[in-house]
């Protein structure tokens, strides 16, 4: 190597400007390549840094916060707020809270339709049937199939209060969820480098959907203008892992044989039709058997995962036989 | 004094990291920044390292490659981080779990077989065990190309559903795989 090296140098010894060049040329390509790089991967950050520093009360929203009620501990707002995932703003936690700025809440329209006796188009506020200051406020646990998770007030009401009013048809076995297609208001649907189908479809069976603790979510922490957090409207199941809780959902469509479910289509392996959380059964991805609990930011503690995210003895029975079938 | 530069240019990003971290400004979720950022700056490193031969003889800078040694202890240094991270953040330092990881996850042993390969090179890279191991030596630090193979692999693996950096940097990696092998199969005079 060292011998053909020189060996070059000699036929090339008139020629020490070319080489000076070159080692120009070498060197404005290295500070490009670095420039590129931290544009590409800091240039978000560095302009929401601004951005939080004026925020700062919010972070500091007391470091131990707790549900008025019970007594239980919450996550704090700006921790369950400005880490999301919601990849029709992007595939970054922080994408939700910094690239939902140009969504539009309102108006808000869901329709109902397939197997139901009274299919049609409500607002928002019908779907509520009452003041958002009266809506249920419920502290679930959240838990990400990433292995994280927080406590998080939500508000709303039972979903099956809102699916007894269209009348389900004794033959639909199941309910589709769509979430609202607006690329140019989402950035992670116009992305050219998601492999995701847009809309998000997500999917229950019947009796999960009708279950009391799937719940109609139009707030969280009494706030209804959070897009990172599926507002307007999501449905939220907390004995699933995250994604099987649909954010802004504009259709449910009754259904008598399995609907599709995006992150189900994109790689069934990882991602179960049902995925109950279930600690023993390990993911390809992420071990399921604990879990990083976020309670402020920065505030992380490891607990051990329990099946069914803590609802077993609520909703157990809805999974007879092998739980492998349930994953 | 130029050695002591680069030094200190290599020092930077964990000197950033450490600072913000103190600071408190990488987020909700600092853990996975840390391991985020300690593995794309390993990355990196890594292909510095790798496309300084190529440069050095393209542009006639030999005086480059007496920082190679260096830019490589480095590359180990920030792996040990990034899997340093892993270990505590994600496994609480649990030993059975980490077995367990590797077994199930080959994104994990991808990585943990790439942190090895550097381990090994970094131990050898003394003035002894360069004499000592002769000519054996430098076969032995071709293994830095297995270490940028598991890697790009091990991030590859990372994917959910945007590609983007995962396949840009696999891209790059595989070039210079494809500059090293056509060197190599070169017949040599």
């Amino acid at each position: 190597m060292e011998y053909r090296f020189e060996e070059k140098l000699m036929t090339r010894v008139t020629d020490q400007s070319s080489y000076r060049r070159r080692r120009f040329i070498a060197g404005a390509l290295g500070l490009g390549a670095f420039s590129a790089f931290s544009a590409l991967r800091y240039g978000d950050s560095v302009s929401v840094a601004n951005e939080t520093d004026q925020d700062l009360t919010a972070k500091n929203d007391g470091d131990i916060l707790l549900f008025e009620d019970t007594g239980a501990r919450l996550t704090t707002k700006h921790a369950a707020t400005h880490y999301n995932n919601a990849y029709e703003f992007g595939w970054d936690k922080t994408d939700p809270y910094q690239k939902s700025g140009a969504f539009e809440l309102k108006p808000w329209q869901v329709t109902f339709d397939g197997l139901c006796a009274k299919p049609g188009t409500f607002d928002l506020d019908d779907l509520m049937g009452m003041p958002f200051s009266h809506l249920e406020e419920r502290v679930y646990d959240f838990r990400c199939v990433e292995a994280w998770s927080m406590a998080i007030p939500y508000n709303g009401r039972s979903l099956r209060d809102i699916l007894q009013v269209v009348e389900p048809l004794g033959s639909a076995r199941y309910v589709a969820f769509t979430s609202v297609l607006r690329p140019e208001q989402m950035p992670g649907q116009a992305s050219a480098f998601s492999t995701l189908d847009w809309p998000y479809v997500e999917a229950l069976t019947i009796e999960e959907a009708m279950h009391p603790l799937t719940f109609a979510t139009f707030g969280v922490y009494g706030d209804q203008t959070l897009p990172q957090n599926g507002m307007p409207f999501r449905v939220t199941v907390p004995w699933k892992y995250g994604f099987k809780s649909p954010k802004f959902v504009v259709r449910m469509t009754f259904t008598e044989t399995r609907p599709k479910a995006t992150w189900h289509l994109e790689n069934p392996r990882e991602y179960g039709w049902y995925s109950n959380v279930y600690p023993d059964i390990s993911h390809p991805r992420w071990s399921q058997a604990t879990e990083r609990r976020i309670w402020s930011e920065g505030e992380i503690e490891r607990i051990p995962s329990r099946p069914y995210n803590g609802y077993a003895n609520e909703v157990a029975h809805l999974y007879p036989g092998d739980r492998q079938q349930y994953r | 004094m130029i050695r002591t530069l680069v030094h200190l240019a290599l020092a930077v990003p964990p000197f950033v990291l450490g600072l913000a971290w103190q600071r408190q400004a990488l987020g909700v979720d600092p853990q996975k920044t840390l391991i985020l950022e300690s593995g794309i700056w390993t990355f990196n490193l890594l292909l510095l390292v790798l496309v300084l031969p190529p440069a050095v003889r393209w542009a006639g800078w030999p005086q480059l490659l007496r920082y190679r040694r260096a830019i490589g202890l480095w590359v180990f240094a920030y792996a040990t981080a990034h899997f340093t991270f892993f270990l505590s953040f994600y496994l609480g330092w649990d030993v059975a779990r980490l077995a367990e990881e590797i077994a199930e996850r080959p994104y994990v042993l991808l990585g943990f077989a790439a942190w090895l390969v550097l381990m090994l090179l970094a131990t050898t890279s003394t003035r002894r065990a360069i004499r000592w191991l002769g000519r054996n030596w430098k076969r032995l630090h071709t293994g830095v190309y297995f270490a940028l193979a598991f890697a790009s692999v091990h991030y590859l693996l990372m994917i959910r559903s945007e590609w983007a950096w995962p396949v840009s940097y696999a891209v790059i990696a595989l070039m210079l795989l494809l500059l090293r092998l056509r060197r190599v199969m070169r017949p040599q005079s």
